[in-house]
């Protein structure tokens, strides 16, 4: 019953083809499979990191991009707003200046007619007060003599007239 | 009492005779071996069916198991450990249930067990530290005990050769016995003990031993 004897070699023999055989179809494999989805798994986390930091990464860069652009379209709208106020003055001011220089010629004009009809006037009133004189005389008095006479009185009396007026 | 006799099968020319326990050693190793053929078929690193997931846990829960004994470093000698495992648990405990006699009852299988536990102890000892560490390691803590820690080397293989051997032999015979005197129904819970629990808690004591000696090896 108890005896060693070459039994145990043979044991020994099978134990070691045993393990052989059992690491290369049962372990091996089966921790292969483990480590490589362990491998995946790593890699996986490693990915999703990466892939956080890029949309951080991104995120950050709009941001910056999107308060620049607020800033820039804030003084769009100042330099806008500027150069409208500046047309606009200089609008108002030509419109001003275009309006004065008008009114100024106007009244020129205004003045100029009122200096020739005054002219225009005075010649017939001193040809009409000739011919009336003409006719009261009798008509026998030197024609340049008279209207010389008339012309002279006329001053007078428009000067009269004129002062009256203003 | 011709049951705890180990027969001899038969007797080859040269190498002569293979004993019962070798025969069914083999049986085993063809059962496992197909068996983890079988059931590592169609491994898959993604979704993988329930056998696979099974498969994973056991090889993980034993790896994790010597690897929290041993360390991370030396998870190199945990597949001969599983190995160990797995045929220390199909031998006490199939065999019975199929009705061979469980090989861990030769004192044969045991002892060239214990041969490969002690060959496997030192091995990793020298490995770790080296030849001169290892020899040095027997003069401590005083050179005084020198002669027992080497005997030791010897001592502790015994044990776990006699240990599984004797449990196995014992469960054997008094089951044998029961048979004899109550050949029904009382047999059953007594063979769930002895050779299912009984079996399985050497198979975990003889690898858990040596794993545990292999850290003392190694320290």
């Amino acid at each position: 019953m108890i005896s060693i004897d070459l039994n145990l070699v043979w044991t020994i023999i099978n134990l070691v083809v045993l393990y052989l055989l059992l690491r290369h179809f049962l372990i091996g494999p089966v921790m292969n499979i483990m480590e490589q989805r362990k491998q995946m798994i790593d890699d996986g986390f490693k990915n999703a990191e990466a892939a956080q930091a890029d949309a951080d990464r991104l995120k950050q860069e709009y941001e910056t991009a999107l308060s620049g652009a607020k800033q820039e379209s804030v003084q769009l709208i100042e330099n806008a707003r500027k150069s409208a106020k500046a047309e606009y003055d200089r609008i108002i001011n030509e419109a001003g200046e275009k309006a004065g220089t008008m009114i100024e010629s106007a009244k020129e004009n205004v003045r100029i007619e009122r200096e020739q009809t005054m002219k225009e006037l005075k010649s017939q009133i001193a040809g009409l007060a000739a011919a009336s004189a003409a006719k009261i005389i009798g008509g026998n008095a030197d024609d340049k003599e008279s209207r010389d006479l008339y012309d002279q009185f006329l001053k007078e009396a428009g000067e009269g007239d004129g002062n009256a007026d203003k | 009492m011709e049951e705890l006799n180990c027969e001899t099968m038969f007797t080859l020319p040269v190498v002569g005779g293979i004993s019962e326990s070798v025969v069914v050693t083999w049986i085993i190793m063809a059962v496992l071996v197909l068996l983890s053929i079988i059931l590592t078929r169609n491994l898959r690193v993604e979704n993988p069916g329930k056998v696979q997931l099974v498969l994973e846990a056991g090889i993980s829960w034993a790896q994790n198991f010597f690897e929290g004994i041993l360390g991370k470093e030396s998870r190199r000698y945990s597949p001969y450990l599983i190995t160990v495992l797995l045929y220390l648990a199909a031998a006490n405990t199939l065999a019975p249930l199929f009705g061979f006699k469980p090989p861990t009852k030769d004192l044969n299988v045991t002892a060239a067990l214990a041969i490969m536990s002690m060959c496997l102890i030192e091995f990793s000892g020298i490995r770790k530290n080296g030849v001169k560490h290892w020899v040095k390691h027997f003069a401590q803590p005083i050179p005084v005990v020198a002669p027992i820690t080497v005997l030791e080397i010897v001592i502790r293989p015994l044990s776990l050769c006699m240990r599984l051997f004797g449990n196995m032999l014992a469960g054997f015979v008094v089951l044998e016995l029961l048979k004899f005197f109550v050949p029904l129904i009382v047999p059953i819970p007594v063979s769930f003990y002895f050779d299912i629990f009984d079996g399985l808690l050497q198979a975990y004591v003889f690898v858990f031993l040596t794993a545990l000696f292999m850290t003392e090896e190694m320290e």
